[in-house]
């Protein structure tokens, strides 16, 4: 052993920040998630404002509890758990700097930006352009600190945290990128690169991966460090932690097709999809049991000690959720939960269970550790741990209910062959109940996380942050010389920089194979004649769609089932959604699917439908949109929109950017006119009457009543 | 069976197969070269975490 003793310290005041920034920002998605939540039983908990309607309010949840909170929790953990593997100080004090304010700030873009309704309504990539590139600016500063610290290490071997931390970064930076492709039409307004079809197939590669490498691989990281820790014995083994990584990051990235099962994605991705969803049970079961079995021998110490609870419910609520996730990509399985609350009693076992609970056990072991003290309660982590507990198992329960109950709804036929709940409003108000004692168990968590806060500041107010701490260890050179293995394993964890090709080589192999067809064979998306480019005031009409969130709550994918046909029609085809930029499929039914709604009803039906749903359709949940009958539609932006369409490959006319207006208006004018007859029956007519061709709820009524009625057939004179 | 899964599978047979023995082959060379690993290598390398100080680099 070299003599060569060296002496540095470790930023504890970046681990601190994120640390805060954590807390609070889990306090904040939880209590957004509670709002929704309640929206769901009670309408008037919209509030009557456009920003705070679930439409609005559901992206911010979870891209609150998704990039702000778990986001936070990760680059706390990395930043202490990373300096202490590596022996050594972060690269750079500045870049941590930059990376902590930098991703502040755009957590707070974020929640300026979704309750003003500027959103691509590409699920958890919701923000605009601006905002990606700063995401990218900011990952990227990341990166670099990363790099930088693994470069300057001190020991020689990087630990299997590290990997999952290094597959996280060089993941998230290919999914970023590729999901965010779009052309801007304004500063606030993007259509992006691919349509329908392939943007559904782009978009859920993504989705899929950011549950994969943004909320799974760097926690398992986080657990490979923070459980030994805890536990303080070392994990169970090292062998099948190699595997548990290699396994999981190769297969991850295949399975993102499981959340278009049964729509117009072509078969063989869809199969894709499903193999490679349930070869994934085999590592994340072999990373579960390698974390639970890590506390062999310490099972006595889990009855006392609060934060080996939380671990222990984090790791096996991510052996539930990663088993529950492939069995759920069966196809025949996935035909009944899918669009149903099911799916989202999934993702809150593994977020509320598997990020929040592990979040919160690192935070109780952290936050004493960096200011040299105690936590303050024990009591009240223990309290915090069974509240917590006690809330996910009402929070899952009930959806898991609602979800079973409102599929089997949708799909029970009466003798007659007749669906038996041929209103899709049955099926909603018989689940109410199960989405009130869901409120009442997210109130739980809440609760959980406020205690939490209070023990933090208690904590915190009785020690004294050590911002440098001190450490000393032997350079890296003193040890290089070393013998050199000879395994290539041995070989690749002496060298990061091989390291991240042979990860990067590994996850782009899936995401190529799965998308690339998709995007050269044109055969895929059979084109329909009878599918035309949307009317400019359709257009428009749409983006308020986006707006408003309607996706969130509206489904506009017929899968090919008897039980939907019966309620919406012919089942939709991929040709019909090659102009659709973005896709507006939807991944949950919380109201009915609307791909056919398209000529169901009148104009003056969704005029007083969209002013007060409850009106029209007694007991619905739907929350109502009075502004859209008084807004003037802002025509701006018209022109730019058509012209970047153009540029994407919408075929209008040359010239037609220039005319596209007075298209609007003479379409505008029609439906006007047309509700005008039906004056005395339309809802808060009054002051806002004299304009009525001007209000953007006729533009939502133009894209709405367009939905689906390009393969309805018409007469033959119509017809090219 | 069998042959409605082969038929729906179109020109894209070469991928089911492609994906499968990728991995097969980074499974089985993961798992053939951890194990060849020696004991002290692990042993070490599983410490790692529990070492906030002094490296034992020298453990080789």
């Amino acid at each position: 052993m070299s003599n060569n003793i060296e002496k540095f310290s470790y930023d504890n005041a970046i681990v601190r920040n994120f640390a805060y920034a954590t807390a609070f920002w889990g306090l904040v998605g939880t209590l957004v998630g509670l709002l929704a939540a309640l929206q769901l039983v009670l309408p008037e908990f919209n509030l009557g404002f456009a920003e705070t309607t679930f439409g609005r309010i559901r992206p911010l949840h979870t891209n609150a509890a998704i990039f702000a909170f778990v986001g936070n929790g990760i680059f706390m953990g990395v930043y202490y758990s990373l300096q202490r593997l590596l022996k050594a100080r972060m690269f750079s004090d500045a870049l941590s700097k930059i990376h902590f304010w930098g991703w502040q700030s755009i957590i707070l873009a974020a929640a300026l930006t979704l309750p003003l309704g500027i959103t691509s309504s590409h699920e958890y990539a919701e923000l605009e352009w601006p905002i990606d590139l700063a995401i990218a600016a900011i990952w990227v500063v990341f990166g670099i600190n990363m790099i930088g610290t693994i470069l300057k290490r001190r020991e020689q071997h990087l630990y299997v945290a590290i990997w999952f931390y290094i597959a996280t970064w060089i993941t998230v930076t290919v999914l970023h990128i590729g999901n965010n492709l779009e052309l801007p039409v304004s500063l606030w307004k993007s259509y992006p690169v691919f349509a329908g079809v392939q943007d559904a197939l782009v978009q859920w590669w993504y989705g899929h991966n950011a549950v994969a490498f943004f909320l799974t691989t760097p926690y398992l990281g986080l657990m490979y460090y923070f459980l030994p820790k805890a536990a303080n014995r070392p994990v169970y083994s090292y062998r099948l932690s190699i595997i548990h990584f290699w396994g999981l990051i190769f297969i991850y990235i295949w399975a993102g097709p499981h959340h278009l099962l049964y729509t117009s994605l072509p078969d063989w991705a869809q199969s894709l999809g499903t193999a490679f969803s349930i070869m994934l049970i085999a590592p994340s079961w072999g990373g579960m049991l390698n974390g639970l079995l890590t506390l062999r021998g310490a099972w006595d110490r889990v009855r006392t000690d609060p934060i080996l609870k939380f671990m222990v419910v984090a790791v096996t609520a991510y052996g539930m959720a990663t088993l529950e996730g492939p069995l759920l990509s069966i196809k025949s399985i996935n035909a009944i939960s899918h669009y149903t609350d099911w799916t989202v009693g999934h993702v809150h076992v593994g977020t509320l269970g598997w990020n929040g609970m592990l979040t919160f056990g690192i935070l109780y072991w952290l936050i004493p550790k960096i200011f040299k003290t105690k936590l303050w309660s024990q009591k009240w982590a223990n309290a915090h741990f069974w509240i917590a507990t006690l809330g996910i198992l009402f929070y899952v329960i009930p959806l898991y209910w609602a979800g079973w109950t409102q599929s089997l709804m949708w799909k029970e036929f009466l003798p007659e062959g007749i669906l038996k709940y041929g209103n899709f409003l049955d099926t909603v108000t018989q689940i109410l109940p199960m989405y009130a004692l869901r409120a009442a168990g997210g109130a739980l968590y809440v609760v959980g996380v406020i205690m939490m806060c209070i023990n933090i500041i208690k904590t915190v107010q009785s020690g004294e942050l050590e911002p440098n701490e001190a450490a000393e260890a032997p350079p890296l050179a003193a040890v290089a010389t070393k013998g050199n293995g000879g395994y290539w394993h041995r070989w690749i964890e002496k060298r990061p920089v091989q390291m991240y090709v042979a990860a990067t080589i590994a996850i782009l192999i899936g995401g190529l194979v799965e998308i690339f067809p998709m995007l050269m064979v044109e055969d895929n998306v059979p084109k329909i004649a009878a599918v035309q480019p949307y009317t400019p005031l359709e257009l428009q009409g749409r983006d308020l769609y986006i707006r408003e969130g309607c996706v969130s709550c509206h489904s506009q994918m017929i899968r090919p089932f008897r039980s939907e046909t019966s309620r919406y029609g012919e089942y939709s085809k991929s040709g019909e959604f090659i102009y659709d930029r973005p896709f507006l499929w939807g991944s949950k039914r919380t109201g009915p699917d609307l791909h056919r709604v398209g000529d169901k009803y009148s104009h003056s039906w969704h005029y007083n439908h969209m002013y007060e749903p409850q009106a029209i359709s007694p007991g619905s949940i739907m929350p109502p949109y009075p502004w859209l009958t008084e807004n003037i539609l802002d025509t701006t932006y018209t022109a730019a929109k058509i012209r970047t369409l153009q540029a994407l490959g919408t075929p209008y006319p040359d010239g037609y950017a220039e005319i596209a207006n007075d298209e609007l208006m003479k379409q505008a004018k029609e439906i006007a006119d047309n509700l005008s007859k039906d004056r005395k029956n339309l809802l808060g007519m009054g002051s806002v009457d004299e304009e009525l061709e001007r209000r953007e709820i006729i533009a939502l009524i133009a894209y709405l009543q367009r939905l689906g009625t390009d393969i309805k057939p018409k007469p033959q004179a119509e017809v090219e | 069976m069998y042959k409605y899964i082969l038929e729906g599978a179109g020109n894209i047979n070469w991928m089911a197969i492609f994906a499968l023995v990728t991995f097969f082959l980074i499974f089985s060379i993961s798992a053939i070269t951890v194990f060849r690993q020696k004991k002290s290598f692990i042993q070490k390398m599983a410490h790692l975490p529990l070492e906030d100080n002094l490296s034992n680099n020298d453990i080789e």
